[in-house]
């Protein structure tokens, strides 16, 4: 994997983790005001599942590199 | 009767506008992979810009805001050359640190010397007075 590329995937990581850590904390304002009773605890449950949704996405993105896919395998 | 169906009214409401802004969320690719989520960053800051303005002139505050100065700061160049420059001084600092022992015993030979000869320099005026 090139520099080049490697730069280009961290950007993409920060800026899917920025996305999916604010959708999630918007959900968990929304859930916790709506079902609740504005307790806080939806909200950090929101922005956890949030970053850990970017953390996933990242982890296979760095991956994907190195994986072998069933096509080639069969080649 | 009535009583009885605005709880449900109220949960059905509920349940519709939670279901809506997943749907929303959803559906924009804000949960999906993240080439879906750095576009979706981006046509955020495509559009914030003039959503903003437009506020702006419905409130009546037409007056504009400052623009924000353009810093011409890359971290990704500060780290680099910060992590450049500490490479080569570790790389360097046997060299010099010898270069830097060599002078401080050229420094000290130095100092030994000049204390000797004022020593040497009053023996012999001494003796040329016949002291």
């Amino acid at each position: 994997m090139s520099e080049k590329e490697l730069g280009k995937k961290w950007d993409r990581c920060l800026a899917d983790g920025a996305i999916k850590l604010g959708t999630g904390l918007g959900l968990g304002i929304v859930f916790s005001v709506l079902f609740f009773k504005r307790h806080t605890w939806p909200i950090s449950f929101g922005s956890g599942t949030g970053l850990g949704m970017a953390y996933g996405n990242c982890q296979n993105d760095l991956r994907s590199f190195y994986m072998l896919h069933s096509s080639e395998k069969e080649q | 009767m009535a009583a009885k169906i605005l709880p449900v009214v109220k949960l059905a409401t509920k349940v519709t506008i939670a279901g809506g802004a997943l749907y929303v969320a959803y559906g924009s690719g804000l949960l999906g992979s993240s080439e879906q989520g750095s576009v979706a960053l981006g046509k955020a800051k495509a559009a914030i810009p003039p959503a903003v303005q437009e506020w702006m002139k419905y409130f009546g505050l037409e007056a504009q805001l400052p623009t924000i100065p353009t810093v011409e700061f890359s971290p990704v160049q500060t780290w680099n050359s910060g992590v450049r420059k500490t490479i080569s001084t570790l790389s360097e600092a046997p060299a010099n640190a010898v270069g830097y022992t060599n002078q401080g015993f050229q420094y000290m030979k130095d100092l030994t010397k000049k204390e000797e000869t004022p020593n040497i320099e009053g023996n012999s005026s001494a003796i040329r007075s016949g002291d």
